[in-house]
């Protein structure tokens, strides 16, 4: 029997031992992906899925259309195509892409599949689907030349494993994130080792208009009709800046609790920038 | 965390030893759309500090400069006051560009004053300047952000309009202030800045607009911010034992007072206070001798028109959390109050060219203090008059406390 789930703004199908997991978009009868995801936030989202199952997974078989580093910094869950050094035979799961917005997640000893369909399906806007679509191949190519916050890619990297995974550092009796330096007696704060809950209360937030939006969004922001950022604090004890999920239809409120999924931000250099964006708490 | 007991004592006499120093002389350009670049603005606004000198003033006479600039937009991003100064008759002497995002000049200022205070020099120029409205609008929003944190408001979406739109709306919820109180002050700022030839906007804007303008960071409209404008500011400083050489009406700059925070909002504390301007007003009131209910003017950096409502807080003007009654009932306006808040305009009808605008206020509070601001406008029996400059959503502050009179 399959278990159907909404998790991180995708449909799951759990039969107990593999998952089947997609986006829930329809268009012209085809699963394609909402406006900030694509097959590495989903593949994210079905590792974490499992593992929030029970399941150990230490390295995984990936598909070459999933950014492996992203997936590893997210997760911790080791590639081939991250780690060159990994045997092929160690790999004990595999994730499998379809050719719409659908993976299967399963151990590598499993040749077949049985999944119920998901329920839930939406259809999106075609108009909408292809904006989003132009607007990121242009945001992505090598030779748009954004104007944006310059974030360099190790920079980006640099505070990356936080970014994706709220990895976090403790001194004393705290937690902080995100990451700094040294303290106030000039030593160094240890390197993340805990992760903060998944979840957070929103403290306060705002919906800005795409005239009022940074330019590194300015060729979606008006697509989406503006984008929306809270700003949160983590049960620990940190606090935070999020956007909300691209596809989220949420009018947040103080006091609300939400939790986080792995999305696109967006794109400078030809490299797709990853980071959590807020959703609320189902 | 810092410990302000001992900032005050590293600084404090600074404020209240030493040489003191008085501005003789401040000019700026009209604030707006230049046609003027880089250097015909400077040059308009050197010009016209130097001829505001009462007594003869001769360029040459400056020992030092020191010109606020974000170099908005790129242009001459490097070495920006060696090309300024070579254009106003400042050849020659040691300059350097200041930057502390918007609170470039009001730093540029401090370090002028304590240039003074040392002993190394009897003249300086303090100064600012941006040229903000000749790029395009994709260019103009990059720049615009680029003085938050980039790394982590920036990638969640957030410039300027956001993260005082988050500060704006938490201070709803903590303190139960509203968005009327907010447009109050931006009906205020226009009622000033209507009668300030040098404003960017000069045009009265009622309740009823300012309440329904177009929602640029919910809850902040068009009528919460400040706009991008050109435009360059210059002040003049002396030192006690020359000020007779050039004015018999000097202002005399009774204190300076500055701090930082930290540059994100999340790793504050509370993002319904400025700690940094909290620490500089306290530095700046404790080396002047006097406290809050002593200015009469104050013009204070309303970026947004909640940056106004919490600076009247973290100034002392109105009790923490009561910024909201204290624009409610109409305590800044103009001869009305104890003190007058931004009697220029602010930066939401004045204008607010990044790096000229900490200078732009002194000026302001110069000509007030002597009485030579249009007379629609001159605060009653002004004496003392606060400049309050932030840099960021308040990683940066400089204030200063300026008085008819030298510190006793």
């Amino acid at each position: 029997m399959s278990e159907h789930h909404r998790w991180k703004g995708y449909l799951a199908v759990d039969n107990g031992n593999a998952l089947f997991i997609q986006s829930p978009y329809l268009l012209d009868g085809k699963i394609v992906y909402g406006s900030d995801s694509d097959d590495t936030t989903l593949a994210i989202a079905a590792i974490q899925y499992m593992k929030k199952q029970g399941h150990l997974i230490d390295s995984i078989h990936l598909p070459p259309t999933v950014e492996a580093s992203t997936v590893f910094l997210a997760t911790g869950v080791d590639s081939m195509l991250n780690n060159e050094r990994l045997e092929f035979e160690q790999v004990m799961w595999n994730l499998l892409s379809g050719e719409e917005a659908t993976m299967v997640l399963a151990k590598t000893e499993m040749e077949e599949y049985e999944f119920e369909n998901p329920i839930d399906i939406e259809l999106i806007d075609g108009q909408f689907y292809n904006d989003i679509c132009d607007a990121w191949a242009q945001e992505n190519s090598v030779s748009h030349v954004s104007q944006g916050a310059y974030v360099s890619e190790s920079q980006y990297l640099e505070g990356a494993r936080a970014r994706l995974s709220l990895a976090s550092q403790k001194l004393d009796d705290s937690l902080i994130w995100p990451p700094r330096q040294l303290d106030s007696s000039g030593q160094r704060i240890p390197s993340e080792s805990h992760a903060l809950a998944g979840e957070a209360r929103v403290e306060s937030w705002t919906k800005l208009s795409a005239a009022g939006a940074p330019s590194e969004f300015s060729l979606r922001a008006p697509i989406l009709g503006g984008i929306q950022t809270l700003l949160v604090r983590f049960e620990q004890g940190p606090r935070g800046v999020f956007l909300v999920c691209d596809d989220v239809d949420y009018s947040p409120k103080i006091g609300d609790d939400v939790e986080f999924s792995v999305r696109r931000i967006y794109a400078q250099e030809g490299v797709i920038r990853y980071g959590l964006k807020a959703y609320p708490k189902p | 965390m810092l410990d302000f007991d001992r900032l005050t004592q590293v600084l404090t006499p600074l404020g209240s030893a030493m040489v003191d120093v008085a501005v003789i002389g401040a000019g700026q350009t009209k604030y707006g759309n230049h046609k003027l670049g880089l250097k015909g603005m400077w040059a308009e606004a050197a010009e016209n500090a130097f001829s505001s000198v009462d007594k003869d003033f001769d360029p040459r006479q400056v020992d030092e400069a020191f010109i606020g600039s974000v170099a908005f937009g790129g242009a001459q991003l490097g070495n920006t006051a060696a090309l300024l100064t070579e254009h106003s008759g400042l050849d020659g002497i040691p300059v350097r560009r200041v930057e502390n995002a918007c609170a470039s000049s009001g730093f540029a200022l401090r370090d002028a004053w304590m240039a003074i205070k040392s002993g190394q020099a009897d003249i300086v120029v303090a100064g600012g300047i941006e040229k903000m409205n000749d790029l395009s609008a994709e260019r103009k929003r990059f720049w615009l952000g680029v003085s938050g944190d980039t790394e982590w408001e920036r990638l969640a979406g957030l410039t300027f309009p956001g993260t005082y739109a988050l500060m704006a709306r938490r201070h709803f919820h903590e303190h139960q202030s509203s968005h009327d109180d907010l447009v109050h002050i931006s009906v205020k700022n226009h009622m000033h800045g209507y009668e300030n030839q040098h404003a960017h906007i000069r045009k009265q804007v009622s309740f009823e607009k300012a309440e329904s303008g177009f929602m640029v960071a919910d809850p902040l409209t068009l009528y919460d911010c400040c706009p991008t404008s050109d435009g360059a500011s210059c002040v003049i400083l002396a030192a006690d034992h020359v000020v007779q050489q050039f004015t018999d009406d000097p202002v005399w700059i009774r204190s300076s007072g500055a701090a930082s925070d930290r540059l994100a909002l999340h790793d504050r504390p509370s993002i319904t206070q400025l700690v940094a301007t909290q620490k500089a007003s306290q530095l700046a009131y404790t080396a002047a001798g006097i406290s809050s209910n002593d200015v009469d003017l104050a013009e204070v950096h309303d970026c947004f028109t909640i940056a106004e409502l919490i600076a009247t807080e973290d100034l002392g003007f109105a009790q923490h959390g009561q910024g909201g009654s204290f624009s409610r009932e109409g305590q800044g306006i103009l001869n009305q109050g104890s003190v007058c808040v931004n009697p220029s305009g602010g930066l939401k009808s004045k204008g607010h060219p990044l790096g000229a605008t900490g200078t732009g206020q002194a000026v302001e509070v110069f000509k007030q203090l002597r009485g030579t601001v249009e007379k629609s406008r001159q605060v009653r029996d002004a004496e003392i008059g606060l400049t309050h400059n932030v840099g960021g959503s308040g990683a940066t502050c400089a204030v200063h406390i300026f008085g008819r009179d030298k510190n006793e």
